[in-house]
């Protein structure tokens, strides 16, 4: 498409394109139809393994991690030092032994594992795709924002957390009515305006959804993986890889 | 596969590529000009990943032009670590967001290796990989 507005016609054609290639590569999204109707929103559930040096979580007897000094960052983003994390932390708590999606790098092997759930809903409003995700320990304690925060990319934080917008905060599920986390659409044509024109430009077909996940979704832990653009003849399922 | 070439300094006007009409605003940053990114010390790289690819990089959008677009990187070197030179190059603002993606309107993963994007995406020898900054996050 070459406008960077998305109708729901269009989001839902989006979303099949995505959900063939996920069952494709074992990625795990599901659709999720809304009483039989055609609304619906795609889900995903994954494991992910949080570093302890990002900032306050709790374990799940509640103990708090000792509050680690706020990743430095220097004008650019970029972390200065490796903080260390078995100098302030009380405990070591379930480490994971492989990154999930090879996402992020266990420090020190203290990490906390958290259960996600991702939700791609439609917005009418802002005509785009919008991220809902929330997060449990693995004792099915749900996460506070603050907590959140704690789970970005310290390299995203500093912007994110700039947003006088709040970028992301919590919001009731528009179908489900239970709090989510969820990344504020009012932006997102901002930043996929120039790549839908500079694809429509050459006349290249653009999946909306998938273009978009794949800038969202790291953010939050989700990893959109390769195979996911690259040719059919050469994607490689994604269960070879998993660690279980 | 592909053939592990030398990186060979190119002049500008061979490294020209298709007119982005967009404000180029960017300043040279104050060293000398490299064409090659040299990593923090890695020790402990492997030979391969010390290995080198060429990366064409385009702006997107009003994002400023790069005035060395062609560069030669570690096999091993990330997105993420990618996004953050080309920020400091065209000395973006803190709350400035770099995107990197691949010709397909991809966003590869911050910790993908440009390697493997070389080894998925190249044309003609060269990874061509698309820039663009954002306001993104409000």
């Amino acid at each position: 498409m070459s406008c960077s507005v998305l109708d729901e016609e269009q989001f839902r054609q989006c979303c099949q394109l995505l959900l063939q290639r996920s069952d494709q590569l074992g990625d795990g999204w599901s659709w999720e139809a809304v009483q039989g109707s055609e609304e619906g929103y795609l889900r995903k559930t994954a494991l992910r393994s949080v570093p302890s040096d990002w900032g306050p979580l709790h374990d799940q007897e509640g103990f708090n991690f000792h509050p680690q000094p706020q990743t430095l960052c220097d004008s650019t983003g970029h972390e200065k030092e490796e903080q260390d994390p078995a100098a302030s932390t009380g405990s070591v708590f379930l480490t994971a032994e492989e990154d999930d999606d090879g996402s992020y790098t266990v420090t020190n092997g203290s990490s906390l594992v958290l259960q996600y759930e991702y939700h791609i809903l439609f917005s009418c409003s802002y005509g785009a795709p919008v991220l809902y995700f929330r997060a449990f320990t693995l004792e099915g304690r749900s996460l506070a924002l603050e907590e959140m925060w704690s789970t970005i990319h310290p390299n995203y934080r500093l912007c994110l957390q700039n947003s006088p917008l709040n970028a992301i905060s919590q919001q009731e599920h528009p179908l489900l009515g239970q709090p989510f986390f969820f990344f504020h659409p009012c932006r997102t044509e901002e930043f996929m305006g120039p790549v839908l024109q500079a694809a429509s430009d050459q006349g290249r077909p653009v999946n909306y959804v998938l273009s978009w996940l794949s800038v969202v979704g790291p953010v939050v832990g989700l990893d959109v993986p390769l195979q996911y653009c690259t040719p059919l003849h050469s994607a490689v399922s994604l269960n070879s890889t998993k660690p279980h | 596969m592909f053939a592990a070439a030398r990186f060979e300094e190119l002049s500008e006007t061979k490294v020209q590529s298709c007119q982005l009409k967009m404000s180029d605003n960017a300043e040279s940053p104050t060293e000398t000009q490299k064409e090659e990114l040299h990593s923090p010390s890695e020790n402990s790289a492997t030979s391969e990943e010390k290995k080198k690819i060429d990366v064409l990089l385009k702006a997107v959008g009003d994002t400023p032009i790069m005035k060395t677009k062609k560069w030669a990187v570690e096999r091993g070197r990330t997105v993420q670590s990618l996004a953050q030179f080309i920020s400091r190059f065209l000395k973006l603002d803190a709350n400035e967001q770099l995107f990197i993606y691949v010709h397909q309107s991809f966003a590869p993963s911050p910790d993908q290796e440009v390697g493997v994007l070389f080894d998925c995406f190249s044309s003609d020898g060269k990874l061509v990989l698309h820039y663009c900054k954002s306001q993104a996050w409000g």
